[in-house]
């Protein structure tokens, strides 16, 4: 077991001089980094332990398992309470520790804590009828939130004085098979945080007042502890490892994500919401061809989705349908997709002659003119306001996909067959998009991203090549969109407008343009937010909107950065590009 | 024969009220080469800013006199578009200055989001259309020819107000100092900067421009349609960039042609080609496709940039 870089010590390290806006002040506290840092960890505990608050919301009664605990358990450590308390032992762990990068770790670490406090602070303020509510109440001082708050600052103030280190990069190699426990173990985990962050704040569809920040406070509490472990190296090196062991990690990972039904979220609710995201993950990483590999902005990409969906409808012997036939699932899928291609080389042929912003508005037009045609009912085919109800579910025998199975004492809910169905396409689609990117295929369409005109140099016949990505990309959403039509049962113009278009670029550009988890992990989370923050419906859109603005402000290559697209997207960040050093850029074709 | 009269007048008059929201999205263009997808917003803001004015902080007596109401509407409906297209600029857009291009197209597109939500969540009653009150002498020319052309004054004040401020518009941009430097900037930001011009200034400059024009469109808007609803922005957005590619974009007269010929294409396309009014949208851009794809400089455009 060796590390390349040197276990940083904090007392023996020369001390680091800080410049910038809060250049003084970090100066000033950085003799005292680790002692800051232990404080920090010890306000953090303590405010966890202190009352909170005092009352109970003027709607709603004290739910079971969404809880701001502090009710009828005022010294019980769990949910938020716990999650601070973790992190700042954590971070007085650590501090005390030679730990390389740990500065960064604690930073994260504090980070957390100060996340969880503000958002159950504010929360409680909100709800509670003003400050008074983290203050006093019954004659008792509650003011936990604001200790621990302090603490999680104190914390992050006193790690970034005390120099934040680089990542440091591990190269310890494991016999193969204790790798394989570890991903195993590791991949497990992961499937019961997924499960948890599903569930926390209760099962969705219910109404409760608290599920909404319980959620953001776990999501607060989890991207700490994340980015701690990003800090310290260990993330990547799970990366590298599981990178070495590609077949098995991928197959434990799709066997994991097969295993979602057995956990908590296995309920008919959260199946037809995974089985949404999977829609959407599919069309996300078709529209990746588009976009991320070809960099070819498409504004109006839902349209291949409907073309898809309203073709599969029509075949599907929906009593609205104009053509009464009624096919096959899988051969419905294959000529979704093929008419969806079509359709993607006809919007996709102006790439011949249009660029840039100009071709982006021109795929607008083309997708505006989609919605209004499917409004107009065109032809009969796509039912025009009244959309196409009744599509009959897929059947297999007399087996329809949308009723529950029971095993044994084991009984899964309806829709899981569904569930199986989209994790098994969105496992093709990104085979289908992993494959074609390493491919020559791939490697053109990146090269036409980077330069069109040195590629088509260099001999890529820039024409057709373009037109096949738009051809591809829009028959995977062709694929997801047979799917869908059969899973929601009914095809509406009103799924496909623009609004859905930029929200799949959302996902694409959050996720990380050019990566094959990338899109999956933005649809995942663009979708999941919306149903679990309910109680914010009214202000979904404007955050969404923020959001974006706020992404493409700081991290433009969103969260999985593509290596060339980080080049590319990140080239005023000097420490990227100290990073990935400036021989980097060219090499890296793979 | 009076069909065809009136929709051209019809379209006359949708036409240049896009036109005067395509002036903000040529000029924005042409100096920063961004589409700035979240203009069609401020249009709507202006509206929404111009009917708050009237409706929040003008006693009645006055509103009813159309002679007070008309100019407090379109100076408060331009101004506070205008604010909100600086703000926009210095907040969501200046940052990006130097980012890859695909950043603040992104940017543009979460603006747009935001506003249209902001004013959807904060104006009371904004889910749903508001009526807007008439800010003009209610009533209509009837030239006498078939059935008799009917004309509202409404509409004649919308023409003659778009025409007269793109007029002025161009003449600032032509004739003085500061067009001068926006015309410099819009060539070359670098060699501008080397001949004393403050490219920032200039752009926020063109921002509040485009914004207060925006804002006075919104105003007309509402006056001549009598309601506003959230949605205005995004379409009419849509067929103002198109009318600015259609008259070349950068080009101040040729996004008044574009969005003349635009208004013109909505109103005759409505009437006489297959599905009628329900595809006229439809043949908006079926034109714009058909142009960017074999004169993607417009009809004034001068020759063919390369834009990446």
């Amino acid at each position: 077991m060796s590390t390349t870089i040197d276990p940083p010590v904090a007392t023996t390290a020369p001390p680091v001089q800080h410049t910038g806006r809060f250049g003084a002040v970090l100066n000033a506290v950085a003799p005292f980094a680790k002692i800051g840092m232990i404080v920090g960890g010890v306000l953090s505990v303590l405010g966890a332990f202190l009352p909170w608050v005092t009352f109970v919301l003027n709607e709603g009664a004290y739910p079971e398992r969404a809880s701001l605990n502090m009710f009828v358990e005022p010294f019980g450590v769990s949910g938020f309470r716990l999650h601070i308390t973790l992190l700042g032992i954590a971070a007085i762990v650590i501090a005390l520790l030679t730990v390389p990068a740990k500065h960064r770790i604690v930073r994260g670490l504090g980070i957390g804590v100060a996340a969880v406090a503000l958002l159950n602070g504010i929360w409680i303020t909100v709800e509670g009828g003003g400050l008074g509510a983290i203050t006093a109440a019954d004659g008792t001082i509650a003011f936990g939130a604001i200790v621990a708050l302090i603490g999680g600052l104190v914390t992050v103030l006193a790690a970034t004085s005390g120099g934040l280190e680089a990542r440091p990069e591990w190269e310890w190699e494991l016999p193969w098979w204790v790798e394989w426990i570890l991903l195993l173990v590791i991949f497990a985990l992961v499937l019961l945080l997924v499960a948890e962050v599903l569930t926390s704040g209760g099962q969705g569809g219910v109404v409760n007042p608290y599920a909404g920040v319980v959620f953001l406070s776990l999501l607060a509490a989890l991207s700490g502890a994340l980015s701690a472990l990003s800090a310290s190296g260990l993330l990547t090196w799970v990366g590298v490892v599981s990178e070495r062991h590609r077949v098995f990690s991928v197959v434990v990972l799709l066997l994991c994500a097969l295993a979602l039904p057995f956990t908590g979220a296995g309920t008919e609710y959260w199946m037809t919401v995974a089985s949404n995201i999977g829609v959407y993950a599919a069309t996300a990483i078709g529209l990746n061809i588009v976009v991320g590999l070809a960099g070819l902005l498409d504004l109006g990409y839902v349209a291949f989705l409907g073309i898809g969906a309203f073709t599969a409808a029509n075949l599907s012997g929906a009593a609205a349908s104009a053509v009464g036939i009624h096919l096959p699932f899988l051969l419905v899928m294959v000529i979704s997709a093929v008419v969806a291609g079509i359709f993607g080389a006809i919007v996709g042929s102006p790439t011949l002659r249009v660029r840039g912003d100009y071709l982006a508005i021109v795929t607008l037009a083309f997708g505006e003119i989609f919605v209004r045609s499917a409004q107009n009912n065109i032809a009969g085919l796509t039912g025009g306001a009244n959309a196409i109800p009744n599509i009959p579910p897929v059947g297999v025998g007399g087996f329809q996909f949308n009723d529950s199975i029971t095993i044994g004492a084991l009984r899964l809910p309806s829709g899981v067959m569904y569930y199986v169905a989209i994790v098994l396409l969105v496992a093709f689609v990104m085979l289908v998009f992993g494959n074609l990117k390493n491919s020559r295929l791939g490697r053109a369409w990146i090269a036409i991203r980077e330069d069109e005109d040195a590629a088509s140099a260099m001999g890529i016949r820039t024409g057709p090549i373009k037109i096949l990505a738009f051809l591809i990309g829009a028959m995977l959403a062709g694929l997801a969109g047979a799917f869908f039509a059969h899973k929601t049962a009914v095809v509406a113009y009103d799924s496909f407008r623009f609004l859905e278009s930029v929200t799949l670029l959302a996902a694409v550009i959050l996720g990380g343009m050019g990566t094959i988890p990338g899109a999956v992990l933005g649809a995942s989370i663009l979708f999941v937010l919306p149903e679990k923050l309910r109680e914010f419906a009214d202000y979904r859109l404007l955050l969404f909107g923020l959001a974006l603005i706020l992404i493409m402000r700081f991290r433009p290559q969103g969260i999985i950065a593509d290596k060339h697209r980080k080049a590319e997207l990140a080239d005023d960040d000097p420490e990227d590009v100290a990073r990935e050093g400036p021989g980097a850029l060219p090499t890296e074709v793979k | 024969m009076s069909t065809f009269l009136s929709q051209i007048a019809n379209g006359l008059m949708f036409g240049s009220l896009i036109a005067l929201i395509a002036i903000g999205y040529t000029m924005v263009y042409g100096i920063i080469t961004l589409i700035n997808f979240a203009h069609g917003e401020i249009f709507m803001v202006g509206a929404y800013g111009g009917l708050a004015t009237l409706t929040y902080w003008v006693p009645t007596a006055v509103v009813a006199q159309w002679y007070f109401a008309l100019p407090i509407a379109l100076v408060a409906g331009a101004l506070v578009a205008m604010l909100v297209a600086i703000a926009m600029e210095r907040f969501a857009y200046r940052p990006l200055r130097n980012a890859p291009r695909l950043a603040p197209l992104i940017t543009a597109l979460g603006v747009s989001v935001a506003l249209q939500e902001a004013v959807r969540v904060f104006y009371p009653g904004a889910t749903a259309a508001i009526p807007f009150p008439p800010l003009f002498l209610d009533g209509a020319f009837v030239i006498p020819i078939g059935d008799g052309v009917v004309i509202r004054y409404t509409g004649v004040l919308l023409i003659v107000v778009s025409l007269a401020l793109a007029f002025a518009l161009e003449r600032f941009v032509e004739r003085t100092r500061l067009g001068r430097a926006m015309r410099a900037t819009s060539q070359d930001r670098d060699v501008a900067r080397l001949m004393g011009i403050d490219p920032d200034r200039v752009i926020v400059l063109t921002f509040a421009i485009g914004g207060a024009l925006a804002g006075v469109a919104g105003v007309l808007y509402g006056s001549y349609l009598n309601n506003i609803n959230i949605d205005m922005g995004f379409q009419n957005g849509i067929f103002a960039f198109t009318a600015a590619v259609l008259g070349g974009i950068g080009n101040i007269r040729g996004a008044v042609v574009g969005g003349l010929v635009i208004g013109l294409v909505r109103a005759l396309g409505g009437q006489y080609l297959p599905g009628g009014t329900a595809y006229d949208y439809v043949w908006i851009f079926v034109v714009l496709i058909i142009v960017l794809v074999f004169r993607p400089q417009g009809f004034f455009g001068e020759s063919e940039r390369v834009r990446a």
